[in-house]
């Protein structure tokens, strides 16, 4: 910090800084980008006569960038300025946890989505009519004939799922032994821990997407395959998010970044991770098993 | 910095000028229901509610008598205590502060006393909420179906006759005083028609949006939801036409599609039934859609409760 | 960062960044604060401006200045979003919360200096999103998204097929992410930055009323961001979530709506609760009654007004059962509300008390919140809510809470600061009138609507029954004068800075103790380079 010759205090004042607005305008761009490519889709028109999916590729790109400079410059600010004093430390501890907090209210309510239809199938005391003629009244839906054919089951869970579920406790026990390797200086173990967990993290990216392919149920159409796609893709993309938190993480332990006393954007990182894994082992549990039903597949 | 100085004194009076209008707004808040007014429709400068035709609306009503003392009071309490402030505790009047920051005894008054209020309130609030899901022994059962921008109505009991509301335009039929006689925005072609004093059931759905089956005079209003079959009721006890209009933002025409229903004699009803019958028997309603007929047939095995 | 590393390194106390490195660059508290005030005003402007839209529209029967009522439905939509989104928060949240926040507990600036500004620019953006929906299409053939600001589909999926909502969702998630990244903020800052001996139970309430709001938004608002992508899906995917016909439900749109949508009426209270402590016990000179039980409080107003969303659905098919626990769940908010009004009196009671501008407004705010608050224990009673729901009368209460409280705590903590901001005074003869006409404009124009929604005019119409016509013109009647005093409100702040009164680091006297009053007006870049101490 080019100024702390001035401070009386341990807080770090950030000099003025051109990312943000940079950031918002890459999120307008996305915005109106992402727009017009849902507005293209199954020929569309578009808005305002442009089509695509380009606008929203450059828009997305720009946030990347965005994110790309900005940690970067964080980054350079712990190591270069020295700024993270112990109090800063603390201020970016409390900023992950309120983060995730958001994030498992995010998750709330696909849940509440699940269980909305879940455990009220049938026409019952609301009067669900026409829920009752698509699910036949059962959780999970039963196929029926007014379904559209977008229903045709539901995955075994002791299959995929469960090899899935395997993959992210082990990976949480993979980080926890970086963690460990870190805080005893044990720059080895650490990367070897992480490396692992990287390797966890995209074999459950890998899994994740062959049962995709597999479903017999779909995105659109009937609500089976709405709720389950939407909790378990969101959850994938915070997979992919938190894998390629470890990777960086990675490249900054094979770069020496981390020492046992300083390593918040490590800690941060398995967090993260540990939050996956639990919202997995929430959706294991409620969408694969309770809601299995009689597999149909496998 | 002069102008603050001056300040105090000049507001004392001032508020004893806001103190007074707003007692007297609140106090003809109190009058209300004592000014009725028309039958089944607002009147010009109307500040209570329509007159109650049903048990329930007059409930409504009473209850509400009941709320409104207790509101005015709370509020006149506070604008009372602030005007005496302003009165006694302005800068004039008391240059030195107290220094009082702490009164167990009060603040525990002011938590309890409200709590008293409100569980007080709560005993009429839960037996109306009880009556009004209390489903009485229906004598004649129809269903509306919301549309964008009409209603359909159905009576399954007498041979699934069913039958189209539109408003009536200003230009459709048009004598003095609004479309056919009747009021300007809430005219309608076809009424719903019910015998006075009998028990109606109704089973409210939509076929698009959104909408909502309302007349204030029942004290009867349900969202219509499509895919949802809901269940209300009333029974009528006083023989005249009532209006309502769609209570749920629906889009362009959401302002225009009132509801009107008719509460005849037992007589007069039969005798609307058998030309009804004939006139609407074959005629399917527009807004009639697939699913329909689906959402009718399992509509008694849903309850409400 | 490299490139700024070098202009900045001479950097003093009241050396600032240039134009484009200071404005859009900011990574100052005060100078964010300041953006968003401007921004607020900019959004006030033009929900000013929709709501007249509204009102001439309703002055009398027929149509008047729509010639498809589509229109009159685009312009309250927007008018709710905006005044919401867009002027309410940014100014007592985004605004007043940075620029006195890190004052009112000795910190430098907030914890997270970047954040903040793109918390602050993603508003701009999302703004536009939304005025571009006004112009493209919405429903077919037609412009701009009719969906009420409470969007509920099958209205806004099936019933809107043009890009219009698209832009209205994709603006609230960028205001949401805006909120979720300043909560993170100001929870950060709050816990963390508070100068030695400011412990929690000495911070101002103006401080606490922010960290409550900071909790209510970081665990509502991604709720909220949960249901517009659903919505977003189910327009553009062919998901079924409020789709009956794939065994979705629209209903549930509608709880997960209000399970953020009641916590944010709170959001856009409790930061004017703050306000009101700070302005009343400044002008009583006496230290605030009952500190402790004034901040649990609005901590048990946040924490209740999580688990009574449903009191907004009563008509749409709940339960018996549902409704009766609501009923109670909701009742349960008066006591704590109950509690904050009493102890603001009791906060003057005894004390020598002054009335200029900010204490007129929040005075006002007293009576006038509990006006609209006890039309909501009204409203609270589902057997009741039978008869208001959709009517005017819901729009009376929420306008007495919001346009009239809300927005009378937004003036008073102006006027109240605006000295310490600008280091200027205003004028309090034009403050007064500027009061006294907002006070009659809003009572004309909200108090009417208690009487017409009774009668059953219902809300979101473009049109309503002839009967209807007194009350009606009475309310726009009140909307003119609100516009008028507006017009003082502007006038009044011009001339306050081409008069430059200087104002003095503390314009108040004794009864300002909160430690913004301790540093210069306006005050220095960095206040508090070096942090000050409190017993
Ligand atoms: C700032 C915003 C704000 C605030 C603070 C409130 C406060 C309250 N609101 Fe309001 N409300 C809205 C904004 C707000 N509301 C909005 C925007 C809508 C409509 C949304 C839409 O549909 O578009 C709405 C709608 C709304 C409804 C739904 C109506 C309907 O659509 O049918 C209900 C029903 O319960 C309700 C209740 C309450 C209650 C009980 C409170 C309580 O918190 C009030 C508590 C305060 C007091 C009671 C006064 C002070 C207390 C005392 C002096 C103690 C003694 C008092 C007693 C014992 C009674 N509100
Ligand atoms: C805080 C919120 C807020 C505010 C301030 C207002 C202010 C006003 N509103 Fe409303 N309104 C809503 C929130 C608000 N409103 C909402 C949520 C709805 C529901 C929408 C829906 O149905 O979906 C609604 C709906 C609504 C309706 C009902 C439409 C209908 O259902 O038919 C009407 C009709 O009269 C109306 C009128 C007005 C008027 C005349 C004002 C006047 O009081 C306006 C005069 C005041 C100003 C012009 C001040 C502006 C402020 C500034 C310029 C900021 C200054 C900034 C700083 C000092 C930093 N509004
Ligand atoms: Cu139908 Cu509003
Ligand atoms: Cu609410």
């Amino acid at each position: 910090m080019s100024n702390s010759e001035l401070k009386h205090h341990d807080y770090h004042l950030i000099d003025p800084s051109p990312w943000p607005i940079l950031g918002a305008a890459s999120a307008f761009t996305t915005a109106v980008g992402a727009i017009i490519w849902m507005k293209s889709l199954d020929d569309g028109d578009g808005v305002f006569g442009v089509t695509g999916w380009l606008p929203f590729a450059i828009g997305f790109t720009m946030i990347l960038v965005t994110m790309f400079v900005w940690w970067r410059d964080v980054i350079k600010e712990a190591r270069v300025d020295k700024a993270l004093t112990p109090v800063v430390q603390i201020h970016l501890r409390y900023g992950m946890i309120m983060f995730i907090m958001s994030e498992v209210m995010f998750f709330v309510a696909w849940f509440w989505a699940y269980f909305d239809v879940a455990l009220f199938p049938g026409a019952g005391v609301m009067g669900f009519e026409a829920r009752e003629a698509i699910t036949g009244g059962h959780w999970p839906p039963m196929v029926t004939e007014t379904d559209g054919g977008y229903f045709k089951g539901t995955f075994d869970p002791w299959h995929l799922p469960l090899l899935n579920t395997i993959i992210l406790l082990t990976s949480g026990a993979t980080v926890t032994y970086a963690h460990h390797a870190l805080l005893k200086d044990d720059r080895k173990g650490l990367i070897i821990g992480l490396l692992l967990t990287v390797i966890l993290g995209v074999s459950f990216t890998v899994f994740q997407a062959i049962e995709y392919m597999d479903a017999p149920f779909t995105f659109g159409g009937h609500i089976y395959g709405s709720t389950f796609f939407m909790a378990t893709g969101f959850h994938g993309l915070h997979v992919i998010i938190g894998t390629i938190f470890l990777a960086v993480c990675l490249v900054r332990a094979i770069k020496g970044h981390f020492t046992p006393q300083q390593h918040f954007g490590f800690e941060a990182a398995a967090w993260y991770w540990h939050f996956v894994d639990v919202v997995w082992l929430f959706l294991f549990v409620a969408v694969y098993v309770w809601g299995a039903g009689t597999p149909v597949t496998h | 910095m002069r102008n603050r100085l001056k300040g105090g004194q000049q507001n004392s009076a001032v508020f004893k000028g806001i103190g007074s209008i707003l007692a007297s707004a609140v106090f003809s808040l109190m009058l209300i229901g004592v000014a009725h007014a028309g039958n089944g429709q607002p009147s010009p400068w109307q500040i209570g509610f329509q007159e109650p035709v049903t048990v329930i609306a007059r409930q409504i009503e009473s209850f509400h008598d009941f709320l409104m003392i207790v509101i005015t009071l709370v509020t006149l309490f506070v604008m009372g205590l602030l005007a005496y402030i302003i009165l006694k505790f302005n800068e004039k009047a008391n240059p030195v502060p107290s220094k009082t920051t702490h009164n167990t005894a009060i603040e525990v008054i002011w938590t309890i006393v409200p709590i008293l209020i409100l569980l007080v309130i709560c005993i009429p609030s839960f037996r109306l909420l009880f009556a009004q899901y209390t489903f009485p022994k229906a004598d004649l059962v129809i269903k509306a179906t919301g549309n964008q921008w009409y209603w359909s109505y159905e009576y399954p009991d007498q041979g699934g006759m069913s039958f189209d509301q539109l408003m009536l335009r200003d230009d459709d039929n048009n004598p003095i005083g609004g479309p056919d006689g009747q009021p300007r925005v809430l005219a309608v072609d076809n009424f719903v028609v019910v015998p006075v004093n009998k028990n109606v059931e109704l089973l409210i759905t939509a076929s698009d949006v959104i909408h909502n089956w309302t007349i204030p005079a029942f004290g009867v209003k349900v969202d219509a939801v499509p895919g949802r079959v809901v269940r209300a009721w009333f029974n009528a006890d006083t023989i005249g036409t009532y209006y309502g209009q769609c209570s749920e933002l629906c889009g362009k025409d959401h302002a225009y599609m009132p509801i009107g229903v008719k509460v005849m004699s037992e007589a007069d009803y039969g005798t609307w039934l058998a030309k009804a019958k004939k006139e609407y028997a074959s005629s399917e309603p527009v807004g009639k859609k697939s699913g329909d007929t689906q959402l009718a047939a399992s509509v008694n095995a849903s309850t409400n409760r | 960062m490299s490139t700024q590393a070098h202009a900045a390194d001479h950097h003093d106390h009241d050396h600032k960044p240039g134009f484009v490195k200071r404005w859009l660059f900011s990574t100052n508290h005060k100078d964010i604060g300041t953006l968003y005030l401007i921004f607020a005003m900019v959004g006030g402007t033009i929900g000013g401006f929709l709501s007249m839209g509204i009102r001439a529209e309703l002055a009398e029967p027929g149509m008047q200045i729509f010639s498809n009522p589509h229109m009159f439905n685009v312009f309250s939509t927007a008018h709710g979003l905006i005044m919401i989104f867009f002027m309410i928060m940014p100014s007592l949240f985004g605004g007043f919360g940075n620029w006195f926040v890190p004052l009112m507990i000795g910190a430098p600036d907030m914890a997270f200096p970047r954040l903040n500004n793109v918390s602050f620019w993603l508003m701009p953006p999302a703004l536009t999103l939304l005025i571009i929906s006004l112009f493209v299409e919405g429903p077919s053939g037609m412009n701009g998204a009719g969906v009420g600001w409470t969007v509920y589909p099958p209205h806004s999926t099936s019933g809107h097929p043009g890009p219009a909502v698209d832009f209205a969702i994709l603006a609230l998630h960028l205001a949401g992410a805006s909120s979720i990244l300043s909560s993170i903020n100001f929870i950060t800052t709050i816990f963390n930055m508070r100068t030695p001996g400011m412990t929690l139970h000495k911070m101002p309430l103006f401080v606490w009323s922010m960290l409550v709001t900071a909790f209510l938004l970081l665990l509502a608002m991604p709720v909220l961001a949960g249901a517009i992508t659903m919505l977003l899906t189910d327009r553009n995917f062919g998901t079924t979530f409020f789709d009956p016909a794939g065994g979705g439900d629209p209903v549930l749109f509608q709880h997960l709506f209000w399970f953020f949508g009641h916590p944010e009426v709170y959001v856009i209270i409790l930061p004017g609760f703050g306000i009101v402590s700070q302005v009343i016990s400044t002008f009583s000179k006496k230290p605030v009654f009952g500190y402790l039980p004034m901040a649990y409080a609005m901590v048990a107003i946040g924490a209740v007004g999580f688990v009574v969303w449903a009191h907004h659905m009563y008509t749409a098919g709940l339960s018996l059962d549902t409704q009766a626990y609501f009923l109670a769940a909701t009742m349960v908010i008066a006591v704590p509300t109950g509690i904050k009004i009493f102890s603001w009196i009791a906060t003057m009671w005894g004390g020598s008390v002054r009335f200029p501008t900010p204490m007129l407004f929040a005075i006002g705010f007293i009576v006038l919140f509990t006006l609209g608050g006890v039309t909501g224990v009204v409203l609270a009673n589902p057997g009741i809510d039978r008869a208001f729901h959709d009517t005017v009368y819901v729009v009376a209460h929420f306008h007495y809470t919001m346009s009239i409280g809300a927005l009378f705590t937004l003036f008073s903590g102006w006027y109240y600061w605006f000295p310490k901001m600008t280091g200027y005074m205003y004028n309090e003869t034009l403050g007064k009138i500027h009061f006294w006409m907002l006070f009659i404009g809003v009572n004309v124009t909200f108090f009417p609507q208690h009487f017409s929604g009774m009668a059953g005019m219902a809300r979101r119409q473009a049109d309503y029954p002839d009967a209807l016509a007194g009350w009606n013109m009475i309310s726009t009647i009140g909307a003119w004068i609100s516009i008028a005093a507006m017009a003082v409100f502007f006038f009044a702040m011009a001339l306050a800075f081409v008069r430059k009164q200087k104002a003095g680091d503390n314009p108040w006297g004794v009864g300002a103790t909160t430690l913004e009053w301790t540093v210069s007006s306006p005050p220095a870049f960095h206040a508090f380079e070096k942090l000050p101490k409190v017993k």
